[in-house]
């Protein structure tokens, strides 16, 4: 059993609202609109907040605040795509 | 105008490499905060706060300096002949010149500061959100290679090695020698430390309080509550370490 599946499922829980609320700080977009994203919710493209400096922002702040190292070979077009993939990508490097 | 009506003043330091400015609030005797700004983007992007912080201090009856760095600020130094061996120089010349006022005095560093007061004497180090240079130095490179793919222009960091041109990193141009030298640098450690951070920040600290990171808002704000704040816990730390 990794630990990813004993912290179920308040880690996921966890680590979905950190990412919530670093779009909300890095990006200055409000607790309604961050609060309204869902898994669907396109992100990279269809923000206007989200250009490519915000873009190591919300990656280097998701670092902080999970004590973890993304490697950036690991981010591709498709880590920013929506938001249920961004926090599905946080997951995978928080909680295995 | 006696010294202790003085508000705000310019004032400049001399260290080996030349002349930078650096501003002066408040009482120039007794205990005086020197204060070490983050680097780079993050500068800019806290300066409100630092100074509204500066300021609140004053309010404690404590006075304060913040040093622009060769390359930084007001420089006429270039941002790619930055060195951070000549930002640890400078710093400590600078702290040699509150010193010469009749200061007593204290540090203060913000994020990539605490990597640049190693060299300064002082009476204690209070760190705000240190970082280790290396998370820096990613940062950097992160930007730069979103914006590079986004350009679809080739960039590759391992390429970036001393002896090499400048590169330009989220606006400025920096030497390959200044990020080699940030890679392996990370925050003075030396007692008597005191460390703060945000209570979203996973590394540990003495003391956490609940604010926003300005330092990662692309649009420059400030937060006086936050400045307010901070200047309590700097004063109150100032005071343990002998005022």
């Amino acid at each position: 059993m990794t630990l990813g599946e004993i912290l179920l499922p308040e880690g996921h829980a966890e680590v979905e609202a950190t990412v919530r609320a670093v779009l909300r700080d890095v990006l200055g977009i409000s607790d309604e609109r961050v609060a309204a994203f869902d898994d669907d919710t396109p992100l990279f493209g269809a923000l206007p907040e989200l250009d490519s400096m915000a873009v190591a922002g919300v990656l280097t702040e998701i670092e902080d605040r999970l004590g973890i190292t993304i490697d950036d070979d690991d981010v591709d077009g498709e880590t920013l795509e929506s938001f249920g993939a961004l926090v599905r990508f946080a997951q995978d490097k928080a909680l295995t | 105008m006696s010294v202790s009506d003085r508000a705000f003043s310019i004032e400049h330091y001399q260290w080996s490499g030349g002349r930078e400015a650096m501003l002066r609030f408040g009482l120039t005797t007794g205990a005086v905060v020197l204060l070490a700004m983050p680097l780079f983007e993050e500068a800019n992007r806290t300066r409100a706060l630092i100074v509204t912080m500066l300021r609140a201090l004053a309010e404690h009856g404590i006075g304060a300096a913040l040093p622009d760095l060769p390359g930084t600020g007001e420089s006429l130094v270039p941002t790619e002949a930055a060195r951070l061996e000549d930002w640890r120089a400078a710093f400590a010349a600078a702290e040699e010149q509150v010193t010469r006022g009749g200061g007593r005095v204290h540090i203060a560093s913000l994020r990539g500061g605490a990597l640049v007061d190693t060299r300064a004497n002082c009476a204690g180090r209070w760190h705000f959100a240190p970082v280790a240079g290396a998370a820096l130095v990613r940062d950097l490179m992160r930007a730069r290679q979103a914006s590079a793919r986004e350009a679809g222009e080739p960039f590759d960091p391992a390429a970036i090695a001393p002896g090499g041109p400048p590169v330009e990193l989220a606006g400025n141009l920096l030497a390959p020698e200044l990020i080699d030298e940030l890679k392996g640098a990370v925050p003075t450690a030396a007692a008597p430390l005191r460390t703060v951070r945000l209570l979203t920040e996973a590394a540990a600290a003495d003391h956490k309080i609940a604010a926003r990171p300005l330092w990662r808002r692309a649009e420059p704000e400030n937060n006086p509550a936050l400045a307010r704040e901070l200047a309590a816990d700097l004063a109150a730390w100032v005071k343990t370490c002998g005022g």
